[in-house]
């Protein structure tokens, strides 16, 4: 072999060597805790991040339900919930997602629990979109899909190692795992008394005719996960509340598109026991009060709390709970 | 079909790689093949428009085959024409339409044709043949070796630009010949290089510079980003720079030596010194099929061929302005530094020597300034950030900025990487290809983040 020869040889077997040993490393591992590959025993993540964290937390056995949705829905809090049903709850909601990674997330979980407790879904304006909705922004969907080999190929990438190392930290005990539970207090972050005037709601754009205005492909996409389910499995959608002077006035095309988007969500769960539908998108003394805000969609605890009240009321007596809001 | 993603480094560049091994010992399957793996390079990127290539190529080798028969120059004629047409129909379209709603008051269609990729750079090669061809100077080719001239894929969607003469006689020949190890090992190193570029270079500023010009289009950048827009040309620079060094390698992978492109335009001393340095195949067809046809027609009186070889510089420049897009904005770029280089040939004429650092500092500013122009796309945006020029550069962003310091160094700095890989491989040393082989794993790495940005120069 020539001295060059030795040169291209150098370089293509430091990089085929180097990343044959680091994707060992990273399968071993598993850095995102997916259940598609890890063989050193390491249980859950320390990832701020729920787009990423979601996965580890949606297959963990000690849960039965699950919280979905957005930002607005993750303002639920997981543990009084569980206190309240008996069930044992798990915040799956993922901030910033669009209908359909929320429905790759619920998959996902569906996939992990052959029994299942019940499912609560926060239906932001982003499920009233009566065409294809928003372009599709980067979303790990080859983390939720059940493809291990597109989760292989994605593990090559500085995000992967450095969640493997955390993932190692956490075995090794240097540093504890995340709350499973997912539970987030938006008051660590925003203290009692800020609100912010921004983040009004994003109301889709009002259907062109009347004919479309009952069209909602994102709704029929969660009505066919909802049909999949076992009849018995209690199923709350919820319309998060926005703060009342962004609430649709009575009478205006915005009303009649949020009344219209109501009534699709309310058939989906229509004669199934233990399940209902809520808006909560109300103009009332909770949703006036700027104290219970830190933004236009993002409430603090006090209407959480409401909410998960109607939640476990809705999960005992179905369409027959008394709704205290 | 992008250099910097997976698809194309670990699935299309190995598979063309092991297949025209295999072929490398038949020579009739050489060129065929290359055309064949060329085609569906470009096909995979551009689906629809991978007839009109095909098309184009077919077109134009049969004329230069009709020229060939019947000595009729008005073909050639024809063909120039029609690819020139075609460019204009695809690229120009809506430039025209809605000028001529502005000068006429009338309401003017949008066409949505889509801008097939590489039709600036393969329109071209198509015009450097035929009219080489027309002027004497080229041969006639076969088929085949006229398709790999125009549809060869490392060069195919953006330069560098190629003459004739520079490749046919390379197309075809062994590649698997004693000392290609040595070729392969610079092949790497272009390629290495290239990707370090793009990716830790021109992306890195892209990241810090594109919200500022996107604040530009709605009114004054005035919370002191505007100086930071100032790093569009050395973005712009990496991008392509590093885009034409993958270039080169990827041709050496198969044989092929590529014109340089670049040669340190940011340690140039005079706004001529740079046009010599920056996009020079481009300059060098512009100089060759524009300029010099413009200055060599009888115009005006021999006496004022100086101010003839002006007015062709002033046109010249204006139709590289209008190249790069259809767009005043482009047109006007192209004035001011067409205004500049005969400010610049006057000076030398008639003006007193300026000493290299002055020449030096005049040039950048004037280059980086002409830069905003070139990204805002509007001359409000543009007039935006200038005016955001008035307040002090922001410092919150801390460390952010730090690429638009250690960038424009690297540029400053640096010699041309084609002399810093012939200083790199005057010998072999094993080492310093381990050392590639792991910034090879890291620019993986940092590709399967899965923000794979785009090269500039496709849009052009």
């Amino acid at each position: 072999m020539t001295e060059w020869g030795r040169c291209l040889r150098a370089c293509l077997g430091t990089l085929g060597i180097s990343a044959a040993l680091l994707l060992a490393f990273l399968l071993a591992v598993d850095p995102y805790d997916s259940g598609k590959f890890g063989i050193l025993g390491i249980v859950g993540v320390d990832d701020r991040n729920t787009v990423t964290a979601s996965a580890s937390r949606a297959r963990d056995p000690n849960f039965d339900s699950a919280i979905f949705g957005n930002s607005t829905a993750l303002l639920l809090n997981p543990i009084p919930l569980s206190q309240a049903t008996g069930l044992r709850f798990v915040q799956l909601s993922v901030v910033g997602s669009s209908p359909t990674e929320q429905l790759a997330v619920l998959d996902f979980f569906l996939r992990y629990h052959a029994h299942v407790g019940a499912l609560v879904i926060g239906a932001d304006p982003g499920w009233c979109v009566h065409g294809p909705g928003e372009p599709p922004r980067p979303f790990p969907y080859w983390l939720y899909d059940t493809s291990t080999l597109g989760y292989a190929g994605r593990l090559m990438s500085g995000a992967a190692i450095e969640h493997a190392l955390q993932r190692v930290s956490i075995g090794l005990g240097l540093r504890p795992r995340k709350d499973p539970t997912g539970t987030f207090n938006p008051e660590d972050v925003w203290p009692v008394g800020q609100f912010f005037a921004k983040n009004g709601p994003a109301d889709p754009l009002p259907a062109s005719d009347a004919a479309g205005r009952d069209v909602f492909p994102e709704v029929e996409k969660l009505d066919r996960v909802i049909k999949s389910l076992p009849a018995d499995v209690p199923i709350v959608l919820l319309v998060p509340p926005t703060f009342a002077p962004t609430v649709p006035q009575p009478g205006t095309l915005q009303a009649e598109e949020r009344e219209a988007c109501n009534r699709a969500l309310q058939k989906l769960v229509a004669g199934r026991p233990h399940s209902n539908f809520v808006n909560y998108r109300v103009d009332n003394a909770l949703t006036h009060d700027r104290a219970n805000w830190l933004d236009f969609i993002h409430y603090r605890p006090l209407i959480a709390s409401k909410i998960s009240e109607g939640i476990a009321a809705s999960i005992r007596l179905g369409g027959a709970a008394k709704i205290d809001f | 079909m992008l250099f910097n993603d997976y698809p194309f480094l670990l699935g299309f560049l190995p598979a063309a790689l092991v297949i025209y091994r295999l072929a490398d010992p038949y020579p009739q399957a050489r060129i065929p093949l290359l055309v064949l793996l060329s085609l569906v390079f470009y096909g995979i990127g551009n689906p629809p428009f991978i007839l009109l290539l095909v098309a184009s190529i077919a077109v134009n080798w049969l004329a230069a085959q009709a020229y060939r028969r019947f000595k009729i120059p008005v073909i050639i004629t024809a063909a120039i024409v029609l690819n020139l047409a075609l460019l204009g129909v695809f690229k120009y379209s809506n430039f025209v339409l809605s000028n001529v709603g502005w000068l006429t008051g009338a309401p003017m269609p949008h066409v949505d044709l889509g801008l097939p990729v590489g039709i600036s750079f393969f329109t071209f090669h198509h015009i450097m043949y035929l009219v080489d061809l027309k002027r004497g100077k080229a041969p006639f080719y076969a088929l085949d070796r006229y398709a790999l001239y125009i549809s060869f894929f490392p060069q195919l969607l953006a330069g560098p630009l190629v003459r004739w003469s520079e490749v046919m006689e390379q197309f075809g020949q062994k590649v698997y010949s004693p000392g290609w190890q040595r070729s392969f090992a610079v092949a790497i190193c272009f390629i290495t290089i290239g990707l370090v570029e793009k990716i830790f270079l021109a992306d890195r500023i892209a990241h810090n510079i594109d919200n500022v010009y996107a604040q530009a289009f709605y009114g004054p950048v005035t919370n002191g980003d505007a100086w930071s827009a100032l790093a569009f040309s050395f973005q712009i620079l990496f991008d392509f720079s590093g885009y034409t060094d993958i270039a080169i390698g990827l041709g050496l992978l198969f044989g092929v030596k590529l014109p340089f492109n670049f040669n340190a335009p940011f340690r140039s001393v005079s706004i001529q010194d740079f046009w010599q340095r920056w996009h020079m195949t481009l300059m060098t067809f512009l100089r060759d099929y524009v300029y010099f046809p413009l200055i060599n027609a009888r115009i005006l009186p021999r006496r004022f061929l100086p101010w003839q070889m002006h007015a062709a510089t002033m046109i010249t420049m204006m139709l590289c302005g209008l190249w790069h897009g259809a767009s005043w904005t482009f047109v006007l770029w192209g004035m001011l530094h067409g205004a500049a280089l005969v400010v610049c040939a006057v000076w030398r004429r008639y003006g007193p020597r300026l000493p290299s650092i002055v020449g030096w500092a005049l040039t950048v500013i004037f280059v980086l300034a002409t830069g905003v122009i070139f990204r805002a796309g509007s001359l409000q945006s543009a007039w935006n950030i200038f005016q955001g020029l008035a307040y002090l550069p922001s410092l919150e962003r801390g460390k952010h900025l730090l690429s638009l310091l250690i960038v424009p160094a690297f540029a400053f700095a640096l010699p041309a990487s084609q002399d810093i890989i012939a200083f790199l491989t005057q010998r072999p040393r094993p080492w310093l290809f381990v050392l590639a082989g792991f910034a090879l794993l890291v620019i993986l790495l940092d590709l399967g983040e899965r923000n794979v940005v785009g090269f500039g120069y496709f849009n052009f």
